[in-house]
């Protein structure tokens, strides 16, 4: 692993989350975003060299649905790309992969899914092995309210625990001009909330969000030309682990521990904490805890390094790219483009993206101000 | 690419229209555990697991590698699921090689598959969209107005694609693990119904369960194996937009691309006489004389000439599918991947009864959606 190219982050643009964006199709919403980043990046997509895309099938209700991007993307004359059925953030991973193999310098990375016109946890029972464990009626919430309810079990985490830190994202959410919820709320206010699936509330966890995101990487020497402050990817990695609920211990994250300890050791560092600001992919607070100790991060109510200045997805939680806009996040905390919400003095971040059930599958990306390799 | 990729070991599902004795991580364990055997492997020696298939709605599971983790063997390891259309087990091995080629990950296990019993293939590729009227015919459908405007192009007679499907059919009568493999003759396919004009029952793919695994590896790693492996000289996967007007879906731009990346990349200038053999993405009969094509071992007009000639059959100048290909073995996801291990096999000489006598260098070709994803490996004998 010698030989590694410096990768930076150079454009990121996303559509404000919201709950319907009744007037247009996913790829309607997408074409602004990549008209956005290209613009950023001061070039038009012959600039580009690879584009890759993360969509889901079942949230487009229809095979194939992301053909439809190819013309948002702008895939004429024929370009170079590929197709991850994952967050966008993993096609992210995919890019960097390509550009470590010499096989392009600049890519474009979207995601998109108009999560609005389907049933989140009807379709997302689906992900879910059929034989055993489908046919329970298991969806995300209650998956994710089993993992909660074993994290709290174990580390004596109360309610009131839970709501300050739904509260500590809300309030960071409302001065974020792209998150879906912007209204702050006291742990108080949200403790009075009902239970979506116990011990989760429904002022813990995300709405129906929808969203577009295009992110624009690029390798040392075109970076530079495309960004005034590129952001540098210094270590990365990602791990999967078994679905099988039963067969996993919940409280505990295996898989986000592990691809923590080995971006960490590519990027040179030796605690995640050396790092000022953190975007996780956390969509209720106990997950944030879990994560927080896979990471080895201090617990919840440390205020550095900073977490989810976005807000995080509890205020905006579009299906298959808030991974992707957790990396975007990272890139305009150290760029100097995070307007209200921005963390003073940044330097470098982490960045992180899960999918599946119960954060079976996680994604870790070390991002820093200066190049990891000279 | 940045460093040699080798194929180090592959491995096939028998094929069938239903595997009823196996479930969804059986059908993958079957695949992945010939790959490895052959390969002289076991799970702890991979390093990454790339896993593609085609549209989730064909088995009704949303992103089933999901819950087949533990059947791949991705426990704790990088996992990514590829989706390109029809193209997908071709792209997925492409992923697969750039791991490897990064110079991150030393071996790689990539695996593809169908099984397409679980579902209604019609049905899940035929949805009612807003502002689309509804198509209700599937793929065969789809592409049976440029097949017809290939003929009318190059006035090519009706005899090519029934001598198309026949002589897949032969073929495929070499291969163990093909799905059909009963004879049939020109006359049979002339007699059988018409599906989609001017495509007959018996110039349509079937629909099959399968899987297929390759290992994909380091140089070094590759000189550690039992055997002589397949050496990955060129890789590329394209796509083009949708609505572009100045589209030929007879003769894709991108597959022209495609082509012309792999070729560049692998030092080759004349295919019909540097390539052995091909193993091409053929769901309808007369798509192997468009794609002869389209890959440049002819001129425009000259594909079906070649197959009127016979030029493509077992033992002639350039043999096309010598497994049957698509015409007889079709598990959607896997199909691509598919063309791949085949074109790897042939040139370690390890084809058994469908072995292409010497063959050296051999192209590996798939597509998907409506003939806009392309992706193509050429694999040699030697490095």
């Amino acid at each position: 692993m010698s030989e590694l190219r410096n990768v930076a982050v150079v454009g990121f643009a996303q559509a404000p989350i919201v709950a319907c964006d009744a007037h247009r199709t996913a790829t309607e919403m997408l074409y602004p975003q990549v008209k956005r980043a290209l613009a950023e990046c001061g070039v038009e997509r012959e600039a580009i060299d690879y584009q890759t895309a993360g969509s889901a099938d079942y949230i487009d209700g229809r095979p194939f649905g992301f053909v439809a991007a190819l013309d948002v993307m702008g895939a004429w004359p024929p370009k170079q790309d590929s197709h991850l059925e994952m967050d966008a953030a993993f096609a992210a991973y995919y890019a960097w992969i390509r550009i470590q193999a010499g096989e392009c310098d600049t890519a474009m990375v979207v995601g998109y899914g108009k999560v609005s016109e389907g049933q989140p946890e009807r379709i997302l029972n689906l992900q879910l092995d059929p034989y055993y464990q489908a046919p329970l009626g298991l969806g995300p919430m209650t998956t994710a309210a089993l993992q909660a309810s074993a994290y709290m079990a174990r580390s004596g985490t109360t309610d009131r625990d839970l709501a300050e830190i739904a509260a500590r994202n809300r309030a960071a959410g409302a001065r974020n001009p792209d998150a879906q919820v912007r209204e702050a709320a006291t742990a108080e206010a949200l403790q009075q909330t009902p239970w979506v699936v116990e011990p989760l509330r429904q002022g813990y966890v995300p709405p129906i969000g929808e969203s577009a995101v295009c992110l624009i990487l690029a390798a040392e020497g075109k970076a530079e030309e495309l960004c005034d402050r590129p952001v540098w990817i210094q270590g990365i990695d990602q791990r999967a682990e078994l679905q099988t609920l039963g067969a996993r211990d919940l409280s505990r994250s295996a898989s986000a521990r592990l691809a923590t300890e080995k971006a960490l050791a590519m990027a040179g560092l030796d605690s995640a904490s050396e790092v000022d600001v953190i975007e996780l992919f956390a969509t209720n607070p106990a997950e944030e805890m879990i994560l927080r100790e896979a990471m080895g991060l201090p617990p919840a109510g440390e205020t550095k390094p900073v977490v989810n200045p976005s807000g995080g997805p509890i205020t905006g939680h579009p299906l298959m790219m808030t991974g992707l806009i957790r990396l975007g996040e990272a890139f305009r905390q150290l760029s100097g483009r995070a307007g209200a919400h921005a963390v003073p003095n940044a330097r470098r971040a982490i960045a992180h993206a899960a999918q599946g059930h119960a954060l079976q599958q996680n994604l870790v990306f070390v991002l820093g101000r200066e190049r990891r390799w000279s | 690419m940045k460093r040699p990729v080798a194929v180090v070991g592959v491995g096939q599902t028998h094929h069938a229209a239903r595997r009823s004795d196996l479930s969804m991580p059986g059908l993958l364990r079957e695949a992945i555990d010939r790959a490895l055997l052959d390969a002289g492997l076991e799970h702890k020696d991979i390093d990454a697991v790339v896993l593609g298939k085609a549209p989730d709605m064909l088995e009704g599971i949303m992103q089933p590698e999901q819950f087949l983790i533990g059947a791949v063997g991705g426990h704790l390891k990088p996992v990514i699921r590829v989706h390109t259309a029809g193209s997908v087990g071709a792209t997925t091995a492409l992923a697969a090689v750039t791991h490897v080629a990064s110079g991150l990950f030393e071996r790689v296990l990539t695996v593809a598959f169908e099984k397409q019993s679980e579902g209604n293939t019609m049905w899940a590729l035929s949805p009612n969209l807003p502002f689309t009227p509804p198509l209700v015919a599937g793929a065969g459908g789809y592409f049976a107005p440029y097949i017809r405007a290939y003929i009318a192009r190059t006035k090519a007679p009706p005899h090519i694609g029934p001598m198309i499907a026949a002589n897949a059919r032969a073929n495929a009568g070499r291969n163990e693990y093909a799905h059909l493999r009963e004879p049939m003759t020109v006359e049979d396919v002339m007699q059988s119904p018409m599906l989609w004009d001017p495509i007959r029952y018996l110039e349509t793919c079937p629909s099959s369960d399968g899987a297929v695994a390759m290992i994909v590896a380091s140089e070094a790693a590759a000189k550690k194996g039992p055997r002589k492996p397949a050496w990955v000289r060129a890789g590329a996967s394209y796509a083009e937009a949708m609505w572009v007007p100045a589209r030929d879906q007879v003769n894709p731009a991108a597959g022209r691309a495609c082509a012309k990346h792999v070729y560049d990349a692998a030092g080759i200038t004349d295919p019909w006489n540097q390539i052995d053999t091909a193993e091409i993405y053929v769901p309808f009969s007369w798509f192997e004389a468009m794609w002869l094509e389209n890959l440049g071992f002819c001129d425009l007009g000259e594909g079906w000439r070649i197959v009127d000639r016979g030029e493509q059959k077992f033992g002639a100048h350039l043999p096309i599918n010598p497994s049957g290909g698509v015409l007889c073995t079709n598990p959607i996801g896997a199909s691509g991947m598919l063309r791949f291990g085949e074109a790897a096999l042939q040139v370690m000489g390890r084809a058994g009864a469908h072995q292409v006598e010497g063959a050296k260098t051999a192209l590996g070709h798939a597509y998907g959606g409506g003939a806009q994803y392309f992706a193509m490996w050429i694999v040699t004998s030697e490095l």
